[in-house]
């Protein structure tokens, strides 16, 4: 009665084993996707600190700052 | 017997079994050899098609899109960047039912489903139609998951100040291309190097290995000028109160340092907003402090007055007869003054009561080759070398081509052409102690890590235009004259002594010969503090109404203007504590 058992986890074992070398073949994959993600995520970031910057300069520029004082 | 006969039956069946088997399984054989077969075929006929099949289906090209370099004054306000938007966008031919695709669309870009539903239908383009721009990043996402709708991101060019530096900075085109100014004068600098980046996607399209890069990727180099916003600020203020009240055609104003030439501020109307350049007048574009030659009048005369006090023609202190009003002669026809008459003047007199006789009459000493070749080494008749497109050369005949007449008018301003760049030089000249400069507006280039890539450095004072001591005396004796006491009283300060000249030109007549008498420039040059000149400002006012009575010359009215950009520009210096060009 001990054959089946070992049979079977031997096959599963190895069904496994099979199994996370697939996943692991896909894992540069993944791993470039999410560098890429991460990294068009720090632009849109830096992008979007830019235009809060940029929002405060078109405020507090000569132009801005004597057209308030005019009125 | 029936043993036999059940052996035979038995028999039978089995071979009709094995008969069976044996078909089903050729069958069987016959399926594998051909799919082996088609495998073989695909594998080694068909290799290259697929590969390319493949490659098209995985590869992914994303263009990479240089960020535009900044533009910045003096101290690093931001006259010019570049920032990304999103964009989104509808493929109508792709889009079955553009009214469901308009009602999802609407709760995520706040727009009514009805518009958003007649720009698909009515839009010119099958493949792209702009629904909104500037999306931030929720609706970009959320928009982006509905079928046919897509986001497309670019760069957008600002200008934080609009029309504060307008001519200086200049604008650019949709596609990112410099069209004016510094945007154009040093647009293979500040827009980059673009680059194209390949990688293998999977089937949502999301890449998941490099490939290869096409290109460098390098972001444009940052420009800082020397410009000054706060006093650039200050001539506008100034000069568009002055172009409005006198309705004038147009005005420029200009402030720069003498010693180095380099340029506070630059200042022409009518001017622009860069930020709405599609929709502006083409003739607002016109930077007219480079490109607009005109006959300086008036204001030329402490230039010639230079020449020929340095060539020894004339000293200071020697009378001059001005004719009392009336001077004609042989070969330069009738010369007549402004105002009254004169009897003797000294040359000084002769600035600060602005004759053109007694002009007239030092041009006769100086003599023409003398006097073409001083106004040529003070910059007159070519191009000054500002660091913006389209400069103009100005006009001083050649020597050879000169007349009786030239050599009595050029000396009050006729016959000559200049642009308001060249006369500031002259200036610059003058109060520098005769030091040549070239005006200029870039101070530095910076690269993306804050490397800097060119620096303008200050240049050591190498010869002399005319001897120090005689521009001296014309800056700190004749032109503060004019300013105390003669036509530029409008420009006197309490704090500092101003020194200065007016100018006022006639335009001549574009139907007929002669000059107009009701159109005119008014110009004034200043400058100041007198014992160590700090800023050199001039502005000049073209076809001020003479008919609203309030005056029409340089000292009415391009003068006070000039005085409150030197009051405020110097008040503002003192604070700020000098500069370092």
């Amino acid at each position: 009665m001990r054959f089946p058992f070992r049979f079977v986890f031997v096959v599963f074992c190895f069904a496994a084993i099979l199994i996370f070398a697939a996943y692991l073949r896909g894992a540069g994959n993944r791993v470039f996707y999410k560098l890429w993600s991460i990294n068009t995520e720090e632009s849109r970031l830096k992008q979007q600190l830019w235009q809060k910057q940029l929002q405060l300069e078109s405020l507090i520029n000569p132009a801005a700052i004597s057209e308030r004082l005019g009125e | 017997m029936s043993g036999e006969l059940r052996t035979m039956n038995y028999e039978q069946r089995t071979l009709r079994s094995v008969r069976v088997a044996i078909f089903f399984l050729s069958l069987v054989i016959g399926a594998f050899a051909a799919l082996a077969g088609r495998c073989f075929y695909l594998q080694y006929f068909k290799n290259g098609y697929f590969l390319d099949v493949c490659l098209k289906q995985q590869e992914g090209l994303l263009p990479l899109k240089p960020q535009r370099g900044v533009i910045l004054d003096c101290r690093g306000r931001v006259l010019a960047a570049s920032n990304k938007i999103h964009t989104i966008f509808a493929e109508p031919r792709v889009i079955k039912d553009p009214k469901s695709t308009s009602t999802d669309l609407a709760s995520i870009v706040d727009m009514g489903a009805h518009e958003i539903c007649k720009l698909i239908m009515d839009g010119k383009n099958p493949g792209f139609v702009k629904i909104k721009a500037d999306a931030d990043v929720n609706q970009c996402s959320a928009a982006g998951k509905i079928y046919g709708v897509g986001v497309w991101s670019d760069w957008l060019r600002l200008y934080p100040m609009g029309y504060l530096a307008a001519h200086v900075v200049g604008f650019t085109s949709v596609d990112n291309r410099g069209l004016g100014g510094i945007e154009l004068q040093y647009d293979k600098e500040i827009r980059g190097s673009a680059a194209e980046d390949v990688f293998l996607a999977d089937v949502y399209r999301r890449p998941v290995r490099p490939k290869q890069q096409n290109g460098i990727l390098a972001d444009g180099v940052g420009i800082i000028l020397t410009l000054d916003t706060t006093i650039q600020e200050f001539a506008r203020e100034a000069l568009i109160k002055q172009y409005k009240d006198y309705q004038a055609e147009s005005a420029i104003a200009i402030v720069a340092e003498p010693k180095s030439g380099a340029i506070l501020a630059l200042v022409s109307l009518p001017d622009f907003d860069p930020a709405d350049a599609r929709s502006t007048d083409p003739n607002n574009f016109r930077n007219r402090a480079i490109t607009d030659q005109f006959e300086p009048g008036s204001i030329i005369k402490p230039v010639v007055a230079a020449i020929a006090v340095d060539a020894g023609v004339v000293n200071k202190v020697e009378k001059i007869f001005c004719e009392n009003g009336s001077y004609s002669g042989k070969g330069f026809g009738r010369i007549g003054e402004y105002r009254q008459g004169f009897g003797d003047l000294t040359v000084r007199e002769i600035l600060i009561n602005s004759s053109n006789i007694g002009m007239a009459k030092i041009g006769q000493r100086v003599g023409r080759d003398r006097l073409y070749e001083g106004l040529a080494l003070f910059g007159f008749g070519r191009k000054a070398g500002i660091d913006l497109p389209g400069e103009a050369d100005g006009l001083l005949r050649p020597a050879r081509e000169w007349t009786g007449y030239s050599v009595t008018r050029v000396p009050f301003g006729q016959e000559i052409s200049v642009t308001a760049i060249q006369l500031l030089r002259a200036f610059c000249i003058l109060a520098n102690g005769g030091h040549a400069v070239r005006p200029y507006l870039v101070k530095a280039m910076v690269g993306n890590e804050g490397q800097i890539i060119k620096l303008k450095q200050p240049t050591p004072p190498v010869g002399y235009v005319i001897k120090p001591e005689v521009a001296r005396w014309i800056v700190t004796d004749a032109m503060v004259g004019v300013v105390n006491e003669g036509t530029g009283k409008r420009a006197k300060l309490e704090k500092w002594q101003v020194f200065g000249k007016t100018g006022t030109a006639n335009i001549a007549r574009s139907d007929q010969k002669g000059y107009s008498e009701d159109d005119y420039i008014a110009s004034f040059v200043a400058g100041a503090p007198v014992e160590d000149p700090a800023i050199i400002v001039l502005v000049s006012i073209r076809k001020p109404n003479k008919r609203l009575g309030k005056g029409y010359t340089g000292g009415a009215v391009a003068a006070p203007v000039a005085a409150e950009i030197v009051e405020k520009a110097l008040t503002y210096l003192e604070k700020r504590g000098g500069g370092d060009w």
